[in-house]
Order: structure tokens, then sequence, then C-alpha cells
């Protein structure tokens, strides 16, 4: 793969391709005497014998020693070629890399996996999909696949006739008169005005403390990167807050739980019911992912409500990356399941008479658009929920602060803010519902997905995005006349 | 009548209509849930499950009426 990489580059750009060649040589060199130390270090402390642990010592120090001439100074004389590119090289030194953290993605996602274990390696799946998300985000960033963004930056450039990309590093697309004036301590519900008042017709942000931050020290790239790409940000934040939630309280796994352990593994073992009533024997494999999923979007929802917060899935990037990874997830899981001529078949209706094959051409395109359209439905369900609940809350504290800002009447405002308050408890029960719906509906695509002894697959002829839900249920009750 | 304005005035209606349909699948979703309840109070989680997954289902297609008028919103100029 590596020399093919360096061969794709060769004709155009010879010095690339050796740079690339010669990170991944770097990288590989890294790792070998990185291996050959591990070991020696393990078995120093796990031998006996004086004499062995001496001996490893001095491998220690010999291995040690040759690693520091060959790596660093390989490094030191990669620095001093001037010919060297950088960015081939940074990329041969990440191929290895890469290789081993998706070994490692395989590996945490192994089948045997002990069957109570599930709620310990929700952390780690959770881990995994903060990683997958995020990357996948930063990717559709980086490759300007930037929905929200584009579409931020059309209506901005219809309204002011200036792309905020114009001027990096100055001020916040909204309201930068009123931003860069605002005190530190200023509660946050007063700096929202200008942004809700400006708005014609384009998105309204609450700002957050990113723009503040971008107001103060402008022309600072790091702080520009943050605030160009804040819904990563504020996704990478809630992803950590979840994770140290979940390392601190669920590390000790105390046998009489504290409160918070408690409300998680409440959280955990109603969800393991909802989900073992559909997936049945399955759950174990796939409960981790569709826990982590959960957690993950919660807390995303979740942290907007903070002031100062953005709910990271208040825009198309982060929901359709976490779609996207479901539904590779699914895809991946029912390959697997079903074998590859089993998949094929499902996807083809199932065909078991003349009829079945005879509307083969008509299926087949209809599963494909079936599939396809889930994860669309999914993000944009997310998304133009959360961003709905947000928008609401904007104009209010909009419309509060215009009031102060006209000295209409002072009187307005708390009323205002009672509702926005208001709006705030509406927006809790919208986040949990969210996080509770996209999850639900993995677990539904993957039951759709799965093999399953007990029914026809008749309900997987349903149109793209309705299964018949409460028709398929395994263990629905029998119905009971009274 | 020009593009703006023909928009401007189909977006909210769009979103009434999209509205006035999930409204009413959600009310036949909601009586039969709730009926399903009352009938049977030990099926109540299950119920409750698939009724929540159902309201996805419905309250999407609001939904997609709205983003589809925030995409179209930036072009009424």
């Amino acid at each position: 793969m590596a020399l093919a990489f360096a061969g794709l580059l060769a004709p155009s750009r010879p010095f690339g391709a050796a740079s690339l060649l010669l990170g991944q040589l770097l990288a590989a060199l890294n790792f070998l005497f990185l291996e050959r130390l591990v070991k020696l270090f393990t078995q120093a402390s796990l031998s006996k014998a004086p004499a062995d642990a001496a001996g490893a010592r001095a491998g220690v120090l010999g291995w040690g020693g040759l690693k520091m001439a060959v790596v660093y100074g390989g490094a030191f004389a990669l620095t001093r070629w001037n010919r060297l590119e950088i960015w081939p090289l940074v990329a041969g030194l990440s191929i290895p890399l890469a290789a081993i953290f998706l070994k490692a993605v395989m590996l945490a996602l192994a089948p045997r996996r002990s069957p109570f274990g599930a709620r310990k390696s929700v952390g780690s799946t959770l881990a995994l999909a903060l990683l997958a998300g995020a990357l996948l985000a930063g990717g559709l960033a980086a490759a300007g696949v930037h929905p929200s963004r584009a579409l931020a930056q059309r209506t901005v450039t219809q309204e002011e006739a200036t792309p905020p990309a114009a001027h990096p590093g100055a001020t916040a697309p909204e309201g930068s008169a009123a931003h860069t004036v605002s005190p530190p301590n200023a509660p946050p519900h007063d700096v929202p005005a200008e942004g809700g008042e400006h708005g014609g017709g384009g998105e309204q942000h609450l700002p957050n403390w990113l723009t503040i931050l971008n107001d103060w020290l402008p022309g600072n790239p790091a702080v520009h990167w943050m605030h160009e790409n804040e819904y990563l940000v504020f996704a990478w934040i809630a992803g950590l807050v979840f994770l140290a939630i979940i390392v601190i309280f669920m590390k000790r796994d105390a046998l009489v739980p504290g409160p918070v352990q408690n409300a998680i593994e409440w959280v955990v073992e109603s969800m393991e019911d909802v989900v073992g009533g559909m997936l049945g024997k399955h759950t174990h494999r796939y409960f981790p992912f569709i826990m982590a999923i959960f957690f993950y979007i919660l807390t995303m929802n979740m942290i907007g409500i903070i002031p100062g917060f953005k709910s990271a899935t208040s825009t198309l990037d982060v929901t359709l990356a976490l779609a996207l990874i479901t539904f590779l997830f699914v895809q991946v899981s029912g390959i697997r399941n079903l074998g590859i001529l089993g998949y094929l078949d499902h996807l083809a209706g199932s065909p078991r008479d003349v009829v079945g094959f005879a509307m083969l051409p008509v299926m087949i395109p209809v599963h494909i658009l079936g599939e396809l359209v889930k994860p669309v439905s999914l993000s944009c369900r997310l998304f133009g929920n959360i961003f709905g609940e947000d928008t609401l809350i904007v104009v209010f504290v909009g419309v509060a602060a215009l009031c102060l800002k006209a000295s209409l009447t002072a009187l307005a405002v708390p009323p205002m803010l009672g509702i926005t308050a208001l709006f705030m408890l509406l927006q809790t029960l919208t986040s949990i519902v969210q996080a509770l719906i996209f999850s639900l509906l993995t677990t539904v695509y993957l039951y759709m997905m799965l093999p399953h002894e007990s029914h026809d697959h008749g309900h997987e002829h349903a149109p793209a995005d309705v299964p018949h839900v409460s028709g398929s249920f395994p263990t629905e009750p029998k119905e009971v006349k009274s | 009548m020009n593009f703006a304005a023909t928009l401007g005035l189909a977006l909210p209606i769009g979103i009434g209509l999209a509205a006035i349909g999930s409204g009413i699948g959600l009310g036949f979703m909601g009586r039969g849930a709730m009926e399903a309840m009352g009938r049977q109070p030990e099926a109540l989680p299950r119920i409750q499950v698939a009724m929540i997954i159902g309201f996805g289902f419905i309250e999407a297609l609001t939904i997609y009426a709205f983003v589809t008028m925030f995409f179209l919103q930036g072009k009424i100029q």
C-alpha cells in the first residue's frame, strides 16, 4: 500500500515520494525498536533471576541507544535535508500509525465478548465512536464538504456582500461590533442581542466562548481554527466530558453504587432491555456501539444548554458523520452475519419464487435506495430537531435583548427569559428523545439487517424509511381480548 | 410574482402543511398507543418504545420540510 502511494506520487513529485517513503521507514523503524524495548522491559520486570534482569537491562541500554541513534538521528538528518517535502513526510509517518489504529479498532470490535461485560466496554466503544466521529467530521470539514458553513457563507454573502472567510482572523460574521466590547464577565445572555437582531434570513446563533475568544485574540491561528470549526471543538468537548464521567465513575465499580453510577447503570440497563427485546441473541455484540452512540449524542445535545456552549449536533456535519458511521456499521455487520451472498440476497429482497426473481430489477434499486436514505434521514432528523430548538431559544433571547436595548420596558425582559428557560426545559426533553430515537433507529436498522429465525422477511419489503416497527418485535405479546 | 416572493409564500405554507400531516399522524399514533397501553398496562414499556420510534419517523417528515425551508431561506432576498 505504501509503495502504491509512493508510486502514485513519484512521477510528478519525486522528492515528495521519497519523503513519503522515508517517513514510513522512520515510523516502521520506530515501532520495531519500541517493540524490542517493550519486550525487554517486560522481561526485566518479570524475570526473577538477577542475571536475567541484568542481561535484559543491558539489552535495554543497547537497543535504546541504537534506537536513539537510528530513529532520532534519522529524523534529524531528515530535517537537515532541504529537498524534504513536509506533508508527504507527515503522511508517511502517520500511515503505520493509522494501520495500527485500525487494527486496534478491529480488536475492540472483536466478536468475542463476555455477555455481561457490555457495560464496561461502553467507555471504550464511546472513545472509538468519538474518534471516528471526530475524524469523519474533521474529514468532511477539511474536504470542503461543509454543508452548514457553506450555507452560512452563502447567506452571509448575500446579506453583507463580504464572506467571513475574506478577512481571516478578524471578527465573527455576526455582530462584530457588539462582541468586541462585551466584557468578560458579562452574563452570556446579554451578548446574543446583536446576533439575534442581525440575522435577516440566515442562521442565527448565540455566540459562544469561542466567538468571544476569537474576538479577544484576533489573528491567532489556533483560535481562529477553533472558531471556524467550533462544532468540531464542541463535539470533542462533549465526548471528552462523557468519557471522563464514565472513566471516573465506572472505574471504581462499587458494589453499592453512588448516585452517578446508579443513574448511568439505570440508563444502560433499561436500554439493554429495550435493545435486547429487538436484537435478541445479537444484543451483546451490538449493544456497546448503540449505547456509545446514545451517550455521545446525548452529551452533544445537552452541552448546548450550558450558556456559552453550543450543541455540536446542531450542524449537519456532525450528524452526518454519526449517521455515516451508523450506516457503515449496519452494512458491515450485515455482511458479517449474512455473508456476501446472503447480503446480496437481502438487498435483492430475498427472492424465493418466480415472481420474486421477476421483480429483481425493481427490487434491487429500491432496496439500495432504501439503505442510502437511512443515513440522510437519521442525520436530517437529529440536525433539524436540535437546530430548531436552538433557533427557538435564540429568537426568544433576541427578543428579550431587543426589549432591553430599545428600552421598551425592562419589565418585558424577565418574562422573556422565563419563556427561554421553559424552552430550555423543552430542549432537555428533545435532547434525550432525539438521542433515544437515533440509537433506537440504529437498533431497528440492525434488526432489519440481521438474520432472525422466527419471522419471514415480509416486513422488509416496506418502503425505504418506514419499517413496520410495531409489528415486527420478535417478542410481541399476544393480543389479549378482554 | 418573482422567485423570492414565491419562496416567501411557499415556505411557511409548506411547513404548515407538513406540520398538519405530521400532527394527524402523531394523533393516530398516540391514540393507538394510548389505547394499547390502557388495554395492556403490563406491555407498557414495549409499547412506549415502539411509539417513540414511530413518533421519530412521523416527526421526521416535518423536519424534512423544516430543513428544506432552512436551505431555501437564504434565497429570499
